[in-house]
């Protein structure tokens, strides 16, 4: 199980998470649904250490840490657990598509060459990139740099996997392929933390949504519940808006 | 206009031809102290301690306001009498080119340094925490995901350094140093000076390819680090 626990973090003065707790039992998918600036990203990157929370919890499995006052042997610890899909890609410009899936076996968990190779490469053709293996992110298309960060991600055989907007930096026409790939993640019984704005995404894939806005979350609840009977009046303006407008209204 | 003597440029090209051996000795060394130094510089800037910082900054900006050849004359007169204030120690022994390294090395710190820094912050900070979340330690992304692509980013600047300080170097006759320039200048005093333009000329036709080879070289090693095609 994983469980993110009284979450608390400010840039200065402005308070970006207010006391956000997200619980997650082994194998759901959780989209975190909410407007910008909502805290969601920030959400994502105080569990992976990428930013220090000013204070909260945070357990994978049998171990829990204290997000402010975590060791970096912890943190190397905890992230070890986890895997994140970068909602602009960032893969390992100065390595090839399947250099970037052998990299954490290899360097993170010392894994020999030869069998974090055929692992690279399963999960290369698991994304259906087998054939770009030896190609640069440079020399690959938005989506198909999105899907090897995901099979970089998946590789690792992590507790859990942290999405972040993995569609917003993509064109429209390439969403879809991304979707479906992680789509098969969920498949697999992944244990899974997404931040979105795909709605159909959501209703289709997850098993919790959660609502954030402000730094809190509004509203939890099952795809179907959130959609179509939100409990909360902020909850409903919100749908009601991204279902009415543009989409660029929100992201 | 007088004749030039072909045969004063020959033997003087010779003759000034060996001494390249004591350019590359104090490009070299101070190459590699200017960076080792620049590196410490650019961390101490990089990094979050204030006052580590401000010294670090404020050497960087002392030493791009001193001209190359004052500071060189100030480390040559200047640290003799430091050493002899502070150990009781007189420096008759040691020859020109450690002055020269010396001097050299204090200036590459702080050019290196600038060129280091604006190399580490050219990586996308995404690169880093990539690195970490594929359960990489600190510095093993800094190793094997940050560093080559600083470093293929930092080549051009570091080429233009070493040739730079190839050419500055020469100023090391001033304080008596026989390299290619100091022995052209020698040979030339030997016959009372009169052969200047035939000195220049050989100076100029042994400095030029040697720039052009360092040239080629950190072009090739550019293109070898280059993000597509490596290894």
């Amino acid at each position: 199980m994983v469980d993110i626990r009284n979450v608390r973090k400010g840039f200065g003065k402005s308070e970006v998470l207010k006391d956000v707790s997200i619980q997650i039992e082994d194998g759901q998918v959780v989209v975190i649904l909410g407007p910008s600036g909502s805290g969601k990203t920030t959400l994502l990157r105080c569990v992976s250490f990428l930013e220090r929370a000013d204070a909260g919890q945070f357990t994978i499995g049998n171990e829990t840490v204290d997000l402010k006052k975590a060791s970096k042997k912890q943190i190397l610890q905890m992230r070890r657990k986890m895997a994140f899909v970068f909602q602009n890609y960032n893969l390992f410009a100065n390595k090839n598509a399947l250099e970037n899936v052998m990299e954490g076996l290899v360097i993170g968990k010392k894994m020999a060459k030869k069998e974090a190779c055929t692992k690279a490469m399963e999960a290369l053709e698991w994304v259906g990139l087998s054939e770009k293996a030896l190609f640069y992110p440079s020399q690959l298309s938005g989506g198909q740099q999105q899907r090897v960060g995901i099979a970089r991600a998946v590789a690792l055989n992590p507790e859990v996997i942290l999405i972040d907007e993995q569609t917003s930096a993509l064109d429209p026409e390439l969403v879809g392929e991304t979707l479906a790939v992680i789509r098969k993640v969920a498949e697999k019984g992944i244990t899974m933390l997404v931040v979105t704005h795909e709605m159909a995404f959501a209703q289709d894939v997850a098993d919790k949504v959660v609502f954030m806005d402000g730094g809190v979350v509004v509203e939890e609840g099952s795809p179907q519940q959130i959609f179509t009977k939100p409990k909360q009046e902020r909850t409903r303006q919100f749908l009601s808006r991204i279902i009415s407008l543009d989409p660029m209204y929100y992201i | 206009m007088r004749t030039f003597h072909w045969d004063i440029f020959v033997e003087f090209y010779i003759k000034i031809l060996p001494y390249i051996r004591v350019t590359v000795c104090y490009v070299f060394f101070s190459v590699l102290f200017g960076f080792l130094f620049g590196a410490v510089l650019a961390m101490m800037r990089l990094g979050k301690r204030k006052a580590f910082k401000k010294i670090a900054g404020a050497y960087v900006t002392v030493m791009r306001c001193v001209p190359s050849i004052v500071m060189l004359f100030l480390v040559y007169y200047g640290l003799p009498m430091l050493m002899q204030a502070l150990f009781g120690r007189r420096m008759q022994n040691v020859t020109a080119i450690v002055y020269v390294i010396i001097t050299f090395s204090l200036f590459l710190g702080a050019s290196s340094s600038e060129i280091m820094r604006s190399a580490y912050l050219s990586v996308d900070k995404g690169q880093r925490e990539a690195a970490v979340m594929s359960g990489l330690s600190e510095w093993d992304a800094f190793r094997r995901i940050v560093f080559p692509q600083a470093f293929h980013a930092a080549i051009p600047n570091v080429g233009n350094i070493v040739i730079y300080m190839m050419k500055e170097g020469a100023l090391a006759y001033t304080i008596g140093l026989q390299d290619i320039l100091g022995r052209g200048y020698y040979l030339n005093g030997l016959k009372a000076n009169a052969y200047s333009m035939e000195t220049y000329i050989a100076l100029a036709l042994i400095y030029w390819p040697c720039t052009l080879i360092l040239e080629k070289i950190f072009a090739l090693v550019e293109k070898r680090t280059g993000d597509v095609g490596c290894g």
